[in-house]
């Protein structure tokens, strides 16, 4: 899988790690947290001031307390089904509720036809098969930048 | 008229380019069916029993005769020579192939058409009262309003993949002729003290669990209608239903969390995501208002000549209604003769009804949500000269309003989801009753009919509706009474166990009989009638042996 925002592919800088090795890194900055996770070690990062990613499925709810967002630098919201238009609202929420800077990431069911409106409801990067690259970036060629919405 | 900006041109044109797109990684593998399908049905593209069926867009049901032209084009080129106008103000055409779609798109851009969300999970085209702009009651004229909606709701990156289809109605007027409360929001201009705004109501809407809306907001000002809308819509999107497709229309959301609650969460979206860009100033509304001017309409006739033809005076009685100008004529064309299907029209009817559009009605035609079309403006004089026109292409059927003006959807005769077939229901229905005085002494009565549960042909808000169901693979049909989809709205009561085929017009012939037994003045109309001395009396009448 490769990373890419609206012009090319992206370094990926965050680590997704299984549960055993999770549990012994002694650092965990730049993992890649999902919801479970990160409820966890959510004390531990606030005290270590640690910068995180986190990810969600589309179907969990996204609940923060005050300063949790200035730990995480990334949150992927991983569509389960590409027909659940939830994502494209919770990352209207991130952007304009909370304010959110960091990068918002999409990954999981998606499709390359979906990349402009990911892009416009403020999603950053997609994660995706290499093989599909082109597609992706070839289907960004039919947006003129003329919207009707503001 | 509306008329397209360059921005609206090159929107439409690009999204013309990517479908192509779409069809050619469809055909090439690329896209499997299952990924292809939301995308094929946000351009209005679906798969039937038979073949594809294309639903084009005709936002708030205004074409003009070259619009109208253009589609009989189509449906010679690349269909079979008719289209079917829609409850939903659409026009669909059942026989194209899929590699024309795309070719098909194009030709319609060419008159500033489209087929965008006229299917799928997202908002759909916004209907309105066919008498908008027309009528002296009305408060404002709602299609500006619908276009401002148009436009607002078209790609919107939030909610293109909405849990269910969505679909909003405006009227200007008290008396409701766009079913605004069986739509998922529904929207009537009104006057409080001096200003006007909006009531607004949400979560109405047919199918297997029929509702009617609550009103949400007793006065929306205008300059907030978007951002209101769109805290609707953020709502339903976050939590309506995803997990069964028969439970995810707003009206479950709205009645699983009860309408305080649910208000609850819109206000708090209005107030958090509250967009000043959206917010719509004086003169953006001033400047759409522009497109919607009557035409210059010049002095004439008081009235329309009593012409001494008792086919014309039953249809000039019936099909035409007074104008806001006095020396003006509404002509509503009724597309339910006994030759065809409700709602059809031959390409031969549509390029000579553009032609008599044109000659009378300044080029206008609108399409109803009962399947019926309009010229809006014809001079009270040329009114006899126009029926002579419409009486040549058997469009000059005086039913308006009568038993025979049905709403029928396709049924199993072209829909894969049908359980019966509904359209020679409506033709029985249609032959039965073709006696012009019998149709009359019955008065205002309307028979809508579905083929499924789905309710496409709105059967529960029909006076008398009827559902076609599958009993062992034969057809009966499920009679409900009462329903209205006007502003006294209201679902339809089973009447009991369901009629066959052979049976259904004996019974439909009783409750006619129990009807006219039953009202206490001439002109009673039906629901009157029902609703004062309830079902039983039908029910009774129906199921009676001896």
């Amino acid at each position: 899988m490769i990373i890419i925002d609206k012009i090319s592919e992206r370094k990926n800088e965050f680590i997704e790690l299984p549960d055993e090795k999770l549990s012994k890194k002694t650092s965990l900055e730049n993992c890649l947290l999902n919801l479970f996770h990160w409820k966890e070690k959510k004390k531990e990062i606030h005290e270590k001031k640690i910068k995180v990613a986190l990810k969600i499925n589309s179907d969990e709810e996204l609940i923060f307390g005050e300063n949790d967002l200035r730990y995480i630098k990334m949150i992927q919201i991983n569509f389960l089904n590409f027909k659940d238009g939830r994502p494209f609202t919770l990352a209207k929420k991130l952007r304009k509720k909370f304010l959110y800077k960091g990068e918002i990431r999409a990954s999981g069911n998606i499709l390359p036809d979906q990349f402009v409106f990911l892009l416009r409801c403020g999603f950053d990067t997609v994660e995706i098969k290499e093989m599909e690259k082109d597609t992706w970036l070839e289907l960004l060629e039919f947006d003129d930048g003329l919207y009707y919405q503001p | 008229m509306y008329k397209y900006s360059e921005i609206d041109k090159k929107i439409v044109a690009n999204r013309v380019k990517q479908f192509k797109n779409q069809v050619d990684r469809r055909l090439s593998g690329k896209l499997t069916e299952d990924e292809f399908k939301p995308l094929r049905l946000m351009n209005g593209l679906y798969l039937q029993l038979h073949a594809y069926m294309l639903r084009v867009a005709i936002p708030y049901g205004e074409l003009s005769s070259k619009q109208l032209r253009q589609l009989a084009f189509i449906a010679d080129k690349y269909d079979r020579g008719y289209g079917h106008f829609t409850t939903r103000q659409n026009i669909q055409f059942n026989w194209p192939k899929l590699p024309d779609v795309p070719e098909i798109l194009e030709e319609l851009s060419k008159v500033e058409m489209h087929a965008i969300q006229t299917s799928g999970n997202c908002i759909r085209n916004i209907s309105a009262d066919h008498l908008a702009g027309l009528t002296i009651e009305e408060i404002e004229d709602p299609r500006p309003w619908c276009e401002i909606i148009r436009k607002w709701s078209t790609f919107h990156p939030e909610f293109s993949f909405l849990p269910r289809k969505f679909k909003i109605a405006v009227t200007g007027c008290s008396e409701d002729r766009a079913a605004i409360l069986v739509h998922d929001i529904g929207l009537r201009l009104i006057k409080d003290k001096g200003d006007i705004g909006f009531e607004v109501f949400v979560g109405g809407g047919q199918g297997r669990s029929p509702y009617i809306a609550k009103k949400i907001k007793n006065f929306l000002p205008k300059k907030d209608l978007l951002n209101y809308l769109e805290a609707i819509l953020t709502t339903y999107n976050q939590l309506g239903r995803r997990d069964n497709i028969y439970k995810a229309r707003i009206k479950i959301l709205l009645n699983e969390l009860g309408i305080e609650k649910f208000k609850e969460f819109v206000e708090e979206n209005f107030k958090r995501f509250s967009n000043k860009k959206l917010i719509l100033d004086k003169s953006t509304i001033k400047n759409i208002f522009k497109f919607f001017k009557l035409p210059s309409l010049k002095p004439g006739l008081e009235k329309v000549p009593e012409i001494k033809n008792s086919l014309f005076l039953e249809w000039k009685n019936q099909n035409v209604l007074p104008h806001k100008h006095p020396n003006y004529s509404i002509i509503l064309v009724s597309l339910k003769s006994n030759e065809k299907p409700p709602g059809d029209a031959s390409s031969i009817q549509m390029r000579k009804l553009a032609d008599i559009a044109d000659k009378y009605s300044f080029g206008e035609i609108r399409v109803t949500h009962e399947q019926n079309l309009v010229l809006p403006h014809v001079e009270n004089s040329r009114v006899y000269e126009i029926w002579n026109e419409l009486l040549n292409i058997n469009l000059a059927t005086p039913n308006i309003g009568l038993i025979t003006d049905t709403i029928c959807c396709p049924g199993m005769d072209y829909c894969a989801l049908a359980t019966a077939r509904s359209i020679p229901i409506s033709q029985k229905i249609t032959d039965h009753f073709k006696n012009y005085s019998h149709q009359k002494e019955i008065g205002d009565l309307k028979i809508k009919i579905s083929g499924c549960i789905n309710a496409c042909g709105h059967h529960h808000v029909g006076n008398i509706g009827i559902l076609g169901l599958d009993r062992k693979g034969k057809e009966f049909y499920q009679i409900t009474l009462g329903g209205s989809a006007k502003e006294n709205a209201s679902i339809g009561q089973i009447v009991g166990p369901s009629f066959s085929e052979k049976d259904l017009m004996g019974a439909i012939e009783k409750i006619i009989k129990v009807y006219k037994k039953n009202k206490i003045y001439e002109k009673e109309d039906f629901l009157s009638v029902f609703k004062r001395i309830g079902i039983k009396k039908f029910k009774e009448k129906l199921y009676d042996n001896n």
